[in-house]
């Protein structure tokens, strides 16, 4: 009991500063399907933006140049935000998701493939279907994620 | 359920003479045996002479973040000297479910005891 008390003294005088981690990952935990869902309307944006891109007259150079940047930086950026979406959907399938998850939602595994199969078709392709369709499929793994939370987070959009 | 020795005067005794280190739980993973904010005593010598057995509670470098120490309780090893690591409480924990078993140079020592 003396031992203890003087423990408890020390403890609670000067705790301990080297700590050991007992996390739900390291080092911070934190998910969100909200940072795929915006890289993925991301890719939604550009794949419309691109189809909406007028073709210039190849005559007039100073449009045609701009055309050609334009329509290059919109290309870079669907197929990073496409990469993105792929990544952080793999961080939450492999890190955040575990077998009680996945006895409660059976559909888990194909919908993370699905949905990693569509950003990859999002880089090679500008479809517009593809990209709405990954959309969707990252709303269903939101309303999963949310599910597995006891939280009923309304699904949204940022455009 | 696993229980923890509290610490004793031979504990203390080591723990002064720096052959335990004394560390602070931080997270959620090993409740209820220990909440965030419980201290204990690690034997970072345990290892030396003979190998972790399963049910050990141990500090572990993360796989992933070797700054990081992470505690668990090792569950299975396998033949190839391979330790499974798990918290106590799944629902909280990222364990060897996700990072897979780890190798035994991973783990650097066994909780002794709880201080405090």
């Amino acid at each position: 009991m003396v031992i203890k008390a003087l423990t408890q003294f020390i403890k609670s005088f000067s705790p301990a500063t080297a700590t050991v981690s007992a996390h739900c990952d390291g080092p911070c935990g934190v998910y969100d399907p909200a940072s795929a869902r915006i890289a993925a309307e991301a890719v939604l944006s550009m794949t419309k933006k691109i189809l909406a891109l007028e073709v210039p007259d190849p005559s007039d150079k100073e449009a045609y140049v701009k055309y050609h940047n334009t329509f290059a930086r919109y290309v870079a950026i669907k197929e990073e935000q496409a990469h993105l979406a792929k990544t952080e959907l793999l961080v939450l399938w492999t890190d955040y998701f575990k077998p009680p998850h996945l006895e409660a939602h059976p559909n888990l595994h194909d919908l993370f493939w699905k949905a990693a199969k569509l950003c990859s078709a999002c880089k090679v392709e500008v479809n517009l279907e593809h990209a709405q369709e990954l959309m969707d499929v990252i709303k269903e793994i939101h309303d999963i994620f949310w599910s597995t939370k006891n939280r009923d987070i309304t699904w949204y959009t940022a455009s | 359920m696993a229980q923890l020795p509290e610490v004793n005067l031979w504990e203390l005794g080591l723990w002064i003479i720096k052959k335990r280190e004394r560390l602070r739980v931080t997270g959620s993973s090993m409740l209820p045996l220990l909440k965030p904010g419980d201290e204990v005593l690690v034997n970072p010598a345990a290892y030396r002479k003979h190998p972790p057995q399963a049910g050990d509670l141990v500090v572990a470098v993360h796989p992933r973040n070797p700054h990081q120490k992470i505690i668990k309780r090792i569950t299975t090893i396998s033949p190839q000297n391979t330790y499974f690591i798990q918290g106590d409480n799944p629902a909280e924990s990222t364990d060897s479910r996700h990072f897979g078993a780890v190798p035994g140079d991973f783990i650097i020592g066994k909780v002794t005891c709880r201080f405090g």
